[in-house]
C-alpha cells in the first residue's frame, strides 16, 4: 500500500539572530523526520511545547518550504508540482487550528467563513455553495439560525465546530489538526473528539492529529508518533507506544500524567530538568542529559530509530531496559 | 481552634452594561492548615474570582456583595485598605497561572523576589537578597546568586513559574491560593512543579487552594475538592469520596468525559449544551438545562447544599 501522505528527511532550520553584529545561528526545529500516513488511518503526533511538532504540521501543508528533505502527496512531489496539482493539493490537505479564537476572521459572518474554501477552489454555484454550507453547519452540531452571525458570538466550541466545517467545505482527503482541543474546556473537549471521530467513519478521512495531550491520542489515533527535540523518538501503533513504550521519554511523558484513578499501580518517572534549548542540542542522544538510563555512550552516539520490534520503532541504546507498566494508562 | 479560612455565604458580582454578572454566589469554604483544597470547574465558573475575592483583588466593576472571609477569625472583609495590605503577599500569597504575565518584564528576578522581603518583613537590601538566594535554591532554581540579575525573559516557562512559588513563599505565608499554576507548563515540568508545591506544603504547613481544571491533578494532590458551576459550589467531599462516589450530575459527566475512561474509538461520554448565561435571571437550578436527571421542581428551586454522608454536600435536589 502507498502512503497517501509521506514524508522523507524532512529537516527545516529557522535562523536566529541575537544581535546586529552576533553571528546568525541556526535553529532547527525540525531534525530529519521521516512519516508515512495511510489512507483512513489517523496517526498522532505528541511532545511537549518546542519538540516541532507544530513546525511538521505546517511543513507537510505546504505553509512553510523544508529546508531539506521531500514531502510527497499522492506519489507527487510536493515541491515539483504545477499549479493544477497544487491547487488539488490544497483542497485535498485541510487543517485545523488549535486556538478556535485567533484562526477565524472576526469580520467575516460564519456562513462566508464556511463558504471560503468553496469560493477559493471555485467550486459550485452560489446557491449550491449555500447548501452546501447549511448542510456542514448542521453536521458539525451548529443551528441553521446561526448562519449569518459573526465568531465572536459563539463559545469556544462551537467556534472550533466552525473551523471543523470549514475544513470539510472542500471534501478534503487529510486533515491536520494542530491541538484542536488543548484550548476547549473539558465537558466541551468530549464533544469535539466525538465529532472528529465520527466525521473520520463516515467521510473515511486521514487525520493527523497533533496533541501533547496523550490521553486524548489514546482515544483518537491508530498510530502514535513521539517527538523530542525535533526528532520522532518513539513510533508505533496505539498499543505498542503506550503500553510496551521502548523510549525512556514516552515512559516519562506516560507517567508524568496525573491519573483520576489512583488505585492503579503507578511508578513515577521524572525527568529531570528542563527540555534543552534547540540552539545548542545536547551531543549524543538528545534526551540523555534528562534520562534516568543514561550511560556514557548516550552522550557521544545518537541512536537511530530502528525498528525494535514489529512494526514498533525507537530510538534509544537502552530500551530494553525500561519498565514496561503492566495496566499503563 | 478556628481553621485556617471560612469562608461564608460569599458573593461577588460584576455590574456589566448588559446586566449583574452573578460570577460568585453564596459560597461557603473551609481550610485548616496543612491541608490542600482543590476548586475545580471550568472556565467562567467563578473558581478564579473567588480566589480574587479572597485576596480581596476583584478587578473593577466587580464587587463583593455579601459573605465573610474569617483568616484564623479576622474577616479580611472587614480590614482597611491598608491593613490588608500589610496580609497580601505576607500572610496569604498568590501563584498566578501565567508567569510571564505576572512577573514584571523590566525588572530583575532579584528585585522582584526580594520587594516582598523588603515591604513586609523590612529587610534592608543585602538581607533581602541573601533571602532570596535562599528562597531561589528552595524551589529548586539551579545558580540562583546568577539568576537575580536575570530578567524574566531569559527565563524557560517552568523557572519563571518557580519564581512566581518564590515570590509567593518569600514572606512564609500561611495560606497560598495557587490558580491554574501548571496550566502553561508542559507534563514533565508539570509534575516537578505539584512535586515542588508539596514538599513545601510538607515543610512549611502552609494551607494550600489550588485552583485547577485538571482532574487528575485534584485526584492525586488534594484533600478536599469543591466542583463549582456557575459561580457556586455543587458539590464538595474528601477527594476520595467525591472521585469514588460522585453525587452531583455535574461531577458525574466531569468524570464521565474523561478521556482516560473512555475506551480506545468508542465514543465519549459528554455533557450536552454549554453553561448558562449568568448575567441573565436564573431561576432554578442553573445546571438543569444540560442535565440527565432533572426534574419539573428543578426549573423553580434553587437547591440548596446538603449533607450526604460525613463532610460530603451537594446541591442537587434529587441526591439522596
Amino acid at each position: 500500500m502507498t502512503a497517501l501522505l509521506s514524508a522523507n528527511n524532512l529537516v527545516k532550520q529557522f535562523p536566529v539572530q541575537d544581535g546586529l553584529f552576533t553571528p546568525q545561528r541556526r535553529l532547527t526545529a525540525v531534525a530529519g523526520i521521516d512519516l508515512e500516513l495511510f489512507a483512513g488511518e489517523t496517526l498522532g503526533l505528541a511532545g511537549e511545547s518546542g519538540c516541532g511538532k507544530s513546525t511538521v504540521a505546517r511543513l507537510l501543508t505546504g505553509l512553510t518550504p523544508a529546508t531539506q528533505g521531500s514531502i510527497r502527496y499522492a506519489g507527487q512531489e510536493l515541491s515539483k508540482m504545477d499549479r493544477s496539482q497544487l491547487a488539488r493539493f490544497r483542497k485535498e490537505v485541510q487543517m485545523i487550528f488549535q486556538d478556535p479564537f485567533s484562526s477565524l476572521n472576526p469580520r467575516m459572518r460564519v456562513s462566508e467563513i464556511i463558504a471560503e474554501p468553496l469560493a477559493i477552489h471555485r467550486i459550485g454555484s452560489a446557491a449550491e455553495r449555500r447548501q452546501r454550507v447549511a448542510s456542514l453547519m448542521e453536521r458539525v452540531g451548529l443551528s441553521g439560525d446561526q448562519l449569518h452571525r459573526f465568531p465572536h458570538e459563539f463559545s469556544g466550541g462551537q467556534r472550533q465546530r466552525i473551523g471543523i466545517a470549514r475544513a470539510l467545505a472542500v471534501s478534503p482527503k487529510l486533515i491536520i489538526a494542530d491541538e484542536p482541543v488543548s484550548a476547549l474546556d473539558l465537558s466541551i473537549q468530549a464533544q469535539i473528539i466525538n465529532l472528529l471521530q465520527e466525521l473520520k467513519g463516515e467521510l473515511g478521512l486521514c487525520f493527523l492529529f497533533i496533541t501533547h495531550d496523550l490521553s486524548v491520542l489514546k482515544h483518537l489515533s491508530d498510530r502514535i508518533a513521539i517527538m523530542y527535540l525535533g526528532r520522532i523518538v518513539e513510533t508505533g501503533s496505539r498499543d505498542d507506544v503506550l503500553s510496551r513504550q521502548l523510549h525512556p521519554y514516552t515512559e516519562a511523558l506516560l507517567s508524568a500524567i496525573p491519573s483520576v484513578d489512583t488505585r492503579k499501580p503507578r511508578r513515577r518517572v521524572i525527568a529531570r530538568g528542563e527540555l534543552p534549548s534547540p540552539l545548542s542540542p545536547p551531543t549524543g542522544c538528545p534526551f540523555h542529559p534528562r534520562c534516568p538510563y543514561a550511560e556514557e555512550l548516550c552522550g557521544t552516539v545518537r541512536p537511530e530509530l530502528i525498528e525494535k520490534e514489529s512494526g514498533h520503532l525507537a530510538a534509544c541504546h537502552f530500551s530494553g531496559r525500561i519498565y514496561r507498566s503492566p495496566s499503563s494508562f | 481552634m478556628a481553621p485556617l479560612i471560612e469562608i461564608r455565604g460569599l458573593s461577588t458580582q460584576f455590574r456589566l452594561p448588559g446586566g449583574v454578572l452573578k460570577a460568585v454566589e453564596s459560597v461557603d469554604l473551609t481550610l485548616e492548615a496543612g491541608e490542600t483544597l482543590a476548586l475545580v470547574g471550568e472556565s467562567g465558573c467563578g473558581k478564579s474570582i473567588t480566589a480574587a475575592s479572597i485576596m480581596r483583588l476583584v478587578p473593577p466593576p466587580g464587587r463583593i456583595v455579601a459573605g465573610s472571609i474569617l483568616f484564623k477569625g479576622v474577616d479580611l472583609l472587614q480590614l482597611s485598605a491598608e491593613e490588608m495590605r500589610g496580609i497580601r503577599g505576607n500572610r496569604i500569597a498568590m501563584v498566578f497561572q501565567d508567569p510571564m504575565t505576572s512577573l514584571n518584564p523590566v525588572f530583575t528576578i532579584g528585585n522582584q523576589v526580594a520587594e516582598g522581603l523588603r515591604i513586609h518583613r523590612d529587610l534592608s537590601r543585602d538581607q533581602a537578597e541573601r533571602e532570596a538566594v535562599e528562597i531561589l535554591s528552595q524551589v529548586g532554581i539551579p545558580a540562583p546568586r546568577e539568576r537575580l540579575r536575570d530578567y524574566p525573559h531569559q527565563l524557560s516557562g517552568g523557572m519563571r513559574q518557580r519564581v512566581m512559588i518564590a515570590m509567593a513563599l518569600s514572606c512564609r505565608p500561611e495560606l497560598v491560593i495557587a490558580d491554574e499554576p501548571t496550566t502553561a507548563l508542559d507534563v514533565t515540568i508539570q509534575a516537578q512543579i505539584l512535586e515542588l508545591l508539596d514538599r513545601l506544603k510538607e515543610e512549611t504547613r502552609m494551607g494550600l487552594i489550588l485552583i485547577t481544571h485538571n482532574l487528575g491533578i485534584v485526584a492525586e494532590r488534594a484533600h478536599r475538592t469543591a466542583i463549582m458551576y456557575a459561580g457556586q459550589i455543587v458539590e464538595m467531599a474528601e477527594t476520595s469520596e467525591l472521585f469514588s462516589n460522585p453525587l452531583h450530575p455535574y461531577t458525574r459527566g466531569l468524570l464521565a468525559s474523561l478521556p482516560e475512561f473512555g475506551a480506545p474509538g468508542e465514543k465519549l461520554s459528554t455533557i450536552a449544551g454549554s453553561v448558562p448565561d449568568l448575567k441573565s435571571e436564573l431561576v432554578g437550578c442553573p445546571f438543569r438545562e444540560r442535565c440527565p436527571i432533572c426534574l419539573e421542581a428543578c426549573a423553580t428551586h434553587a437547591p440548596g447544599m446538603k449533607e450526604a454522608g460525613a463532610g460530603h454536600a451537594v446541591r442537587c435536589l434529587r441526591a439522596p
